[in-house]
């Protein structure tokens, strides 16, 4: 049967398409939470915004530079803080499952490797933690 | 003792008669614990209505035809047990983010292209004689790709994607899980005729991640796995000099 033959002989069939409710992603707790774990770039945006202001305020010198120490900006910066630690630990578990390669031809675990990104976050944080400490001395 | 019964609600559109689906009651037994949805479908369709229309074939979890939306979820009807929800009631829809055909029929027009498109079969440059012997693989070989050739296409992933329901263009779950079934097949040297279409924009970067497509499929399928490593696969093969060797 030709391509034309083909197409004249179906028959068009009216069908209804549903559109995707705008709260979709509160059908489940799975969608919810990827939500969340999408969302929590916003904060963390906006509060390494912030540091780029502070940075540029301390450039002009100690002198009259004062670090932000007011209870909101603490209660911002902490939740900040819980935001960016949920972002990283969802971020390094699925690592775990992007993550894949072979040793002496075996498949390395995926436990392994999750276990290997909290491990190089860990040392990287008390490294980062040490020099900022260290500089402030 | 009183007849178990149990409540099934189901999207009925009729597309000369109806401008949009609405949800038909009907109280049918519940004769047996080993009932499934889809028999209550067929008891509905034999006992009570039978303009009812939906797919099914195999009934034992094989052919993915059955598979629609029970209480939300994408589900096989054929392996979803009525006495999960018993005394509650059962609402049976359509496979979401399908165009609705008749009651619970989808169009699986879109399904069928995309997983045309991404050439599921193995690719080879030049065809080995027949008299050259079979293409043997290590079982570490068949382990590399195993999990993703159990697929039997029943559209449940894309059902339960919001990626694809915002975006019918995104090549989705399954035909990705495909596509690295055969890249991933030391058989093949198909990759590269497959790389326009799994890393083009409506490809694999159009998945941000919800995972829910590995959460339903009722083969054990990790489609959201599948996409991840290909996005990995495609940008190492973009990055490094040597990628684009075969």
């Amino acid at each position: 049967m030709s391509a034309e033959t083909e197409t004249s002989s179906r028959v068009a069939t009216r069908t209804y398409k549903p559109a995707m409710p705008a709260g979709w992603w509160l059908r489940k707790g799975h969608y919810f939470w990827y939500m969340v774990r999408e969302f929590t770039a916003l904060p963390l945006a906006l509060w390494l915004l912030w540091l780029l202001y502070e940075i540029q305020r301390a450039g002009r010198g100690p002198s009259g530079y004062y670090p932000p120490s007011s209870t909101p900006f603490v209660v911002f910066s902490v939740i900040c803080l819980l935001f960016a630690l949920y972002h990283s630990i969802t971020f390094l578990r699925l690592a775990g499952v992007i993550l894949h390669f072979k040793v002496m031809d075996k498949p390395v675990p995926s436990g392994l490797v999750v276990a290997s990104q909290f491990g190089a976050w860990l040392v990287a944080s008390i490294v980062i933690g040490a020099v900022l400490i260290g500089f402030g001395r | 003792m009183a007849e178990k019964r149990i409540t099934v609600r189901a999207t009925r559109f009729d597309p000369a008669k109806d401008s949009e689906p609405r949800l038909q009651s009907y109280d049918i037994p519940f004769s047996d614990d080993s009932m499934v949805v889809l028999d209550a479908l067929n008891y509905i369709k034999s006992h009570v209505d039978g303009s009812l229309s939906y797919r099914w074939s195999c009934r034992m979890g094989i052919c993915g035809s059955c598979g629609m939306t029970v209480n939300g979820t994408p589900k096989l009807t054929c392996s979803a047990f009525l006495r999960d929800y018993w005394p509650g009631s059962i609402t049976i829809t359509p496979l979401n983010n399908f165009p609705i055909v008749r009651d619970l029929v989808v169009d699986m027009e879109d399904f069928m292209e995309k997983l045309k498109s991404i050439k599921p079969w193995i690719i080879r440059k030049q065809e080995m004689p027949l008299g050259a012997g079979e293409h043997r693989q290590t079982m570490e070989q068949i382990d590399d790709f195993r999990q993703f050739s159990q697929c039997i296409n029943c559209m449940l992933c894309y059902a339960a994607c919001p990626v694809y329901g915002l975006d019918d263009k995104f090549l989705g779950p399954a035909a990705i899980a495909l596509a690295r079934r055969y890249n991933l097949d030391s058989r093949d040297q198909g990759t590269k005729e497959r790389l326009p279409v799994i890393a083009h924009s409506d490809g694999v970067w159009e998945c941000s991640f919800v995972g829910e497509c590995s959460v339903v499929c009722p083969k054990g399928v990790d489609p959201a796995k599948a996409i991840q490593q290909t996005k990995l696969d495609t940008s190492v093969r973009f990055i490094l000099p040597y990628g684009n060797r075969e």
